[in-house]
């Protein structure tokens, strides 16, 4: 918890960064200090002891000067995953965030020189592999070139490209326009910031059924969740409202699409999956069964339990779970990620019993619904695991049937806290989004009460809290659609992405300072273009009271 | 197989000519003069190129060039689009031709935005041809294009159907406007370039006014955003319109200059007893014509509340050796500040307070611009002057319970049958005040709304419904390629930037 020096690490690269960073500090002109958050008190007009980060790296320390960033910075890469596109794309990418405000050249012109000119990129591993829990450490050094080094200016070290890419992303929220000289200036230099999350998994659930979101909503959607390191986009495609989504071998699915305008072909889904791919984000898809299931049955209606109940998924015939089959077939061509969620959540399982050939089927078998419904979810995720899936379900699989989940099953709790303990005590692993903090459709939960919510609540064993994979915001599309979408998100899905990534010694908990620097952030995705609403609304995705700054609403 | 099907068509070629009732087919935002249209289809080459064979115009800031460019991004945004298969070139467009007539890129009130754009159904080399006076009627018309491309998602291909198209068009008004306030929040700079955008989409808005006035930074940061904003509209075509409101709405400016309230406790109006008053917006001016160089500057000049000034002793006083009264004051003020404005080149708009206080004594270059209430262009034409509508019953989307409805059917010629009178109706501007409106959602407050008053104003009298519900399906397909274009247009069914009540397509709601 104490403010230390980076431990050297055997890496010769980054025994290199100690030596460097301890330098910096045996350098009597740079009057470094160190700051964490933890216990601050609040002189909130003391500014400059507010880190304007977010979320907040695990270690930082930095000094107090200024420096001038060059329009024309360059990149460096070096190390076995050095060659990377991804990592040249991030920097272009952050070149243009960066350098937004500074205009044509003759705005930009300086005489006295810059104090950073170049960034290097050490990038240890080749391996791009996208899973859940690759590394996203990384180390980033801002100094001036004052010398005393020969890898000065800024340096962002990572064992993986994903690293690097969160590094990046530190590196931009660092910069900032400066209006009087209208250059981008980093304050508060030089830095040493040694990150890494908290959770492995940090998601945000997009329902793409109840409202069509076109392919570039959703890549703004993506781009906006890197800015805070959110790394899993849960794509809810298919609901019983609308089935979007091209699938070859059933090619009559998708005639449950809205119109023939809101659809998505498996070429979209792909270039969905590479766009996120490419700024380390998962996409991980779900088709919701049995429950959730009404869509399909416009170009199927056999799967229907019949024309006039028509949710859930006919469980009696072979061919509901042929269909399922070919779904997940095709999926697996897309969605490398290893982790698939097949829903099982809000089954009535009425239709079934009022059904006369389910019915029938049902005493057959000699099941109840109850049962009915346990082997419809156990089905679908022996199917899941055949193609090599982990199968995620929603936590009523779980409080109906513990026992009989796979045991690789990942639980998706939302009811209500207290979930996840349970999950995780039975040994299986537990995803976190109680729908009383973590539903962005919930207007009415403030930016304190998504940041105060956390996946570890009730769970002090450490091999319990390995099980809690993180935690996902849920944006749930009945009364959001691609002109409201991204204001219901922000800054709320921030708040949480601090809580995933952030240890909890890093932050605790929700104060006047967290606030501070949520709003901060909350203009800083405005002026990214992400129309983030307002922090301090009751409502959600309200509008501004009156008039006034960004940073104070 | 698919070319089979798509040959079948084709045999069965036939043109329609639509009268103001045959609108049902087209889904063109806002409707142009003339369309006429066919039955047949083609696909966009995977190498859609721009020629500018027979074109006078060398486009050596590239406005065109970009254009086009802008045109390719947004009809490939939202879907992969499959260019292997082989496809006989008689079904493939190659490109567009533009024709520009003038060689000048000047972009000022009253230019010709006129257009003519063909796409024909055959031909080896075939080339969808446009053909304007200036490169800004071949932006509109390259908008014009860009709504009859769609993804079909059977060939995974762009087509454009009903084809042959013959289109001829040209703006009603040259003045269709859309204030942005930046003053009661400030609005980031990608914010107001998506709105510059969204405005090129709708085809609207050629002008832009940023209030500036109230803004504490507003000399030097506004001036440099200025710079970026105005080469950027340029090259969409549109004009910024700086607005200084003076003299009431600038206790801001009094931030770095106190001695430009008339005291600490009472900052508005502005000190009209002080020289210095007058010398700094003299400064600003001449700043605004280096950088504005459009020939209107908005000098505002509404809701000026003068009791500050008799309730300064200094002003009081300064009043009673000038003989004035508190409204004369307010005359005076205004008057000064057009003779500078004057001084600089420019012509004046000033809110319709002062055409209701002194309508008679303000230069007779004055642009009157209405906001109070409806009829105010009527008397503003009949006195000589030149008038700009904004009546905020209909046309202020601040007023969220005014629907898109009364945005479409808002006239702004309203009893103004004498054409030479008509003409002195500049056109019309919807106001995006900030009160409630900042970076998060100024989109969806702006659209849908300002779309049906861009029909409006664009669009031919004769053209245009008579009911809205005749267009209402029409704006919704438009309001569906906003969110298309990545613009958080808002659903229609509903007051301004309402959520959609419940699960539904984009294209009901």
């Amino acid at each position: 918890m104490s403010a230390k020096f980076p431990i050297p690490n055997p890496s010769p690269l980054l025994l290199f960064f100690t030596i460097l960073s301890i330098l910096f500090y045996l350098t009597p002109i740079i009057n470094s200090r160190t700051l964490r958050t933890v216990g601050s008190s609040s002189h909130l007009s003391d500014d400059s002891s507010i880190t304007y980060l977010w979320p907040l790296p695990s270690e930082f320390t930095y000094g107090n000067e200024t420096l001038v960033v060059d329009p024309s910075l360059s990149l460096s890469l070096f190390g076995n995953g050095g060659n990377s596109a991804i990592v040249r794309e991030a920097f272009e990418r952050y070149r243009t965030i960066i350098f937004k405000h500074v205009g044509s050249s003759k705005f930009g012109m300086r005489d006295l020189g810059y104090d950073i000119t170049k960034l290097t990129v050490i990038v240890h591993s080749d391996n791009e592999e996208l899973q859940l829990g690759v590394d996203e450490s990384y180390t980033l050094l801002v100094a001036k070139n004052n010398g005393l080094s020969v890898i000065g200016e800024v340096t962002v070290e990572a064992n993986t490209v994903y690293g690097a890419l969160r590094g990046l992303e530190t590196f931009s929220q660092l910069c900032g326009f400066d209006y009087g000289t209208k250059t981008v200036q980093i304050y508060k230099a030089p830095w040493f910031i040694k990150d890494k999350p908290r959770f492995a998994f940090r998601g945000l659930l997009l329902d793409t059924s109840r409202h069509y979101y076109p392919v570039d909503i959703i890549k703004q959607i993506i781009e906006s969740m890197s800015y805070v390191k959110l790394n899993v986009l849960h794509w809810h495609i298919i609901d019983e409202e609308s089935f979007p989504l091209e699938v070859p071998a059933y090619p009559k699915l998708w005639k449950g699409a809205y119109t023939k305008w809101e659809r998505y072909t498996v070429e979209d889904a792909y270039e969905i999956v590479n766009f996120a791919k490419m700024r380390g984000i998962n996409v991980m898809a779900e088709i919701d069964v049995p429950g959730h299931g009404e869509s399909w049955g416009v170009g199927y209606p056999d799967l229907w339990p019949s024309t006039s109940c028509k949710e859930p998924l006919d469980v009696s015939k072979n061919f509901t779970f042929e269909v399922l089959s070919g779904i997940l077939q095709d999926m697996r061509e897309i969605f490398p990620f290893e982790l698939f969620h097949l829903g099982g959540d809000e089954v009535n399982t009425d239709c079934w019993n009022n059904t006369p050939h389910v019915k029938q089927w049902l005493d057959d078998k000699n099941m109840t619904t109850k049962d009915a419904y346990e082997y419809f979810v156990l089905q679908a995720q022996e199917i899941a695991i055949s193609k090599n899936w982990t199968p995620v379900n929603w936590e009523e699989t779980f409080n109906t049937f513990p026992e009989k989940l796979n045991p690789r099953t990942v639980v998706h709790n939302w009811l209500g806290g207290g979930v996840c303990p349970k999950v995780v005590a039975q040994g299986l692993r537990c995803i976190y989004s109680n729908q009383g903090f973590w539903y962005l459709d919930h207007l009415d939960v403030q930016w304190d009460g998504v940041y105060d919510a956390d996946p570890l609540e009730g769970i002090s064993d450490s091999a319990e809290q390995d099980r809690v994979l993180g935690g996902e915001v849920c944006m749930w599309s009945e009364t959001a659609d691609p002109s409201n979408v991204q204001q219901t998100i922000w800054p709320r899905a921030a708040s949480a992405a601090e809580r995933l990534w952030s240890s909890k010694e890093t932050a605790p908990r929700s104060n006047a300072r967290v606030l501070r620097r949520l709003q901060y952030m909350r203009c800083l995705l405005t002026r990214r273009g992400v129309p983030a609403s307002p922090v301090t609304n009751f409502y959600a995705r309200s509008s501004p009271i009156g008039p006034g700054s960004c940073y104070d609403q | 197989m698919i070319w089979q099907s798509i040959y079948v068509v084709l045999m069965f070629q036939f043109v329609l000519v639509f009268g103001a009732y045959d609108l049902k087919n087209l889904n063109i935002w806002p409707m142009p003069e003339s369309v006429e249209y066919g039955a047949k289809s083609i696909f966009l080459s995977k190498e859609f190129h721009l020629k500018t064979d027979g074109s006078k115009y060398p486009d050596a800031s590239g406005i065109l060039k970009d254009g086009f460019t802008r045109l390719l991004d947004v009809i490939t945004a939202n879907n992969i689009i499959e260019f292997n298969s082989k496809v006989d070139d008689s079904l493939l467009l190659q490109g567009i031709n533009v024709v520009i007539l003038s060689d000048s890129d000047e972009l000022q009130y009253g230019i010709d935005e006129s257009y003519k754009l063909l796409v024909h159904a055959n031909g080896k080399q075939n080339y969808a041809e446009i053909e304007a006076a200036t490169v800004y009627g071949a932006l509109h018309a390259l908008q014009t294009f860009s709504q009859l491309c769609h993804f079909n998602f059977k060939s995974r291909k762009l087509v454009i159907s009903q084809l042959p198209w013959t289109i001829t068009d040209k703006p009603r008004f040259s003045y269709r406007g859309l204030l942005i306030d930046t003053s009661r929040h400030y609005q980031p700079l990608p914010m107001i370039k998506k709105v510059i955008d969204s405005m090129a989409y709708a085809k609207l808005v050629k002008c832009i006014a940023l209030a500036y006035c109230r803004y504490t930074g507003f000399s030097f940061r506004n001036t440099f955003f200025s710079k970026i904003m105005g080469c950027y509209a340029k090259k969409r075509g549109i004009n910024v319109l700086a607005e200084l409101d003076v003299p009431g709405h600038a206790v801001s400016w009094g931030v770095g200059y106190p001695e430009l309230w008339p005291s600490k406790n009472c900052t508005e109006p502005l000190d009209v007893s002080n020289e210095f008053t007058f010398k700094l917006i003299n400064g600003v001016l001449s700043d605004f014509s280096k950088i504005f160089k459009y020939k209107f500057v908005h000098l505002g000049g509404d809701e000026v509340d003068t009791s500050c000034w008799s309730a300064t002793p200094r002003i009081k006083k300064w009043l009673e050796q000038k003989g004035f009264n508190e409204s004369q004051a307010y005359e005076y003020f205004v008057l000064k500040a057009q003779k500078i404005a004057v001084s600089h080149g420019y012509e004046v708009i000033n809110w319709e307070e002062t055409f209701n206080n002194f309508g008679s004594k303000l230069d007779r270059k004055t642009v009157v611009h209405n906001w109070l209430g409806s009829g105010v262009a009527q008397k503003v034409v009949e006195s000589g002057l030149r008038c700009i509508v904004s009546n905020q019953d209909s046309w202020y989307l601040d007023h969220l319970d005014a629907t898109w409805q009364q945005f479409y059917t808002n006239e702004p010629l309203t009893n103004i049958t004498n054409p030479n009178l008509q003409k002195l109706v500049l056109g019309g501007e919807v106001c995006m005040w900030g009160e409630h409106v900042d970076g998060s959602d100024i989109e969806q407050t702006i659209w849908p709304r300002a779309a049906a008053a861009a029909e409006r104003l664009w669009t031919n009298v004769g053209r245009l419904a008579k009911n809205p519900k005749d267009v209402g399906l029409r704006l919704m397909h438009f309001r569906c390629l906003l969110n298309q274009r990545g613009v958080a247009a808002a659903p229609l069914d509903g007051p301004g930037r309402v959520a959609p009540i419940e699960p539904g397509s984009c294209y009901v709601q």
